[in-house]
């Protein structure tokens, strides 16, 4: 009986059926068009779909909202993390630089004031004067000595004094065609005459061993006080006058003998000086600003 | 019947997706269109008047959720629909690259008739600016997801599908 029914089916029927796709797929273009079509001109007063849609998404749209913000908070906390991460990176390899620059610009800084120093005391100094760079220091414990970088070819002679803005280093004692060799004061084979700035009692500076500089043969009677400072006399011709050699810090006079302990602290710390100023052997007097 | 529970619990999960989670996407302002995958899908492999009723629905609801005026997106998909069902009698598809194909074709359809009906009812000044760009890029990141999207669908079908075993 259904079989006949099926057999039998109207044509328009079994036309609707057949197409049934296609139809309802036209139809919804059809009714989305006249929804369009309404709704462009105001006439669609009440949407009976999109409230219930709306309804029943909300509480879903509600929490995987919650679920995409605190993902996205974890992402963008991630990210950050690892932004700054990067940037910290940047930052302290920037900053490793810039340390470099600055220690280079305050070696700069430093090695300018120096030569602007040197400089300036040059000025004082007679004209013969030269400058040259430490490039070594005393091999042996027993001597004290430098070397320097500059030597016969650039007018550096054997006996020339070696002084700095701070006061007397010492003295050429060996020259080479790029180098000189200089014995410190502070070395127990060098000396210099010197005179108390206050009391004008003379006597020479050499080093020692043990005790460090000290001044010789200073007679007992002779007034000698601790912060004395001494000056080159001049009269060796090796040192011009009145350059700054050390200060006095300890006196010490025994019940015998003929003269008293002098112990000096140099003015000039050879273990710090870097460039230094050699002076042709000559007898004439600094200029008076130096003398202060 | 139970095809038909499971299409529409995706429907209504690809709505929920694309009004939320597929933001997160680092695909600036595009997101891409599951809802048109799921209406291609349809055509392609599931032609039936509920399905026609679903492109409906998906596109209707993508109208409630974010559209200018009710009806352009229900308009656009429901002829997507039409398209793609009309092009699934003359070729068969079940490769994973032509399906792609087929949702980048469809993705340029929708755009079309977004347009279309936009320039109509609505005025359609501000979509010219980067038109082709926005379609093109649409249309990509819709055909970059179907072949996976496709791929579930056509498991799930298959499963609701499969006859059960007697005890």
């Amino acid at each position: 009986m259904i079989l006949l029914e099926a057999q039998f089916e109207p044509p328009m029927l079994a036309f609707l059926r057949k197409n049934q796709v296609l139809l309802s797929s036209f139809l919804c273009v059809f009714l989305s068009l006249t929804i369009l079509a309404a709704a462009a001109k105001g006439h669609l007063k009440s949407d009976p779909i999109g409230p219930l849609l709306v309804t029943l998404m909300r509480p879903l749209q509600i929490g995987v909202q919650a679920m995409v913000f605190w993902i996205g908070d974890i992402g963008e906390v991630s990210a950050r993390l690892v932004r700054l991460a990067g940037e910290n990176q940047q930052l302290r390899q920037h900053l490793q630089e810039l340390e470099a620059e600055r220690n280079r610009l305050l070696e700069v800084e430093a090695t300018n004031r120096r030569l602007r120093e040197i400089l300036d005391f040059r000025s004082q100094l007679p004209s013969e004067s030269l400058t040259a760079g430490v490039i070594g220091n005393s091999a042996s414990t027993w001597f004290r000595s430098l070397t320097l970088d500059k030597g016969s070819n650039e007018g550096v002679s054997k006996g020339m004094a070696v002084v700095s803005p701070a006061g007397v280093v010492g003295q050429v004692v060996a020259v080479t065609a790029h180098g000189a060799k200089v014995l410190l004061l502070t070395d127990p084979h060098s000396g210099v005459d010197v005179i108390n700035q206050r009391s004008r009692a003379r006597g020479i500076v050499a080093g020692s061993l043990d005790e460090g500089p000290i001044v010789k043969y200073v007679k007992r009677s002779e007034d000698i006080q601790t912060g004395d400072r001494l000056i080159t006399s001049g009269l060796e011709g090796v040192f011009p006058k009145g350059l700054l050699v050390g200060t006095v810090t300890k006196t010490r006079k025994k019940s015998f003998g003929l003269f008293q302990y002098v112990g000096v602290e140099l003015a000039a710390d050879p273990s710090r000086i870097e460039e230094v100023l050699l002076v042709a052997p000559a007898a004439t007097p600094l200029k008076e600003k130096n003398l202060s | 019947m139970k095809l038909s529970l499971l299409f529409l619990a995706v429907g209504f999960l690809l709505v929920l997706l694309q009004t939320t989670a597929l933001h997160l996407l680092p695909l600036g302002p595009i997101v891409p269109d599951l809802m048109l995958v799921l209406c291609v899908y349809w055509g392609l492999n599931h032609p039936t008047v509920a399905a026609v009723l679903g492109s409906f629905i998906l596109g209707y609801s993508v109208d409630v959720f974010s559209s200018p005026l009710l009806g352009l997106n229900a308009f656009a998909t429901s002829l997507v629909f039409l398209a793609v069902y009309l092009s699934s009698r003359c070729i068969w598809i079940h490769d994973s690259l032509l399906s792609a194909a087929v949702v980048f074709a469809a993705s340029l359809i929708k755009g079309l008739a977004l347009l279309t009906a936009s320039s109509l009812f609505l005025t359609a000044d501000g979509l010219w600016r980067g038109l082709i760009h926005y379609m093109l890029l649409d249309a990509l990141a819709a055909a970059a997801l179907a072949p996976v999207l496709f791929f579930l669908l056509r498991r799930g079908q298959r499963y609701m599908e499969a006859p059960e075993m007697p005890l």
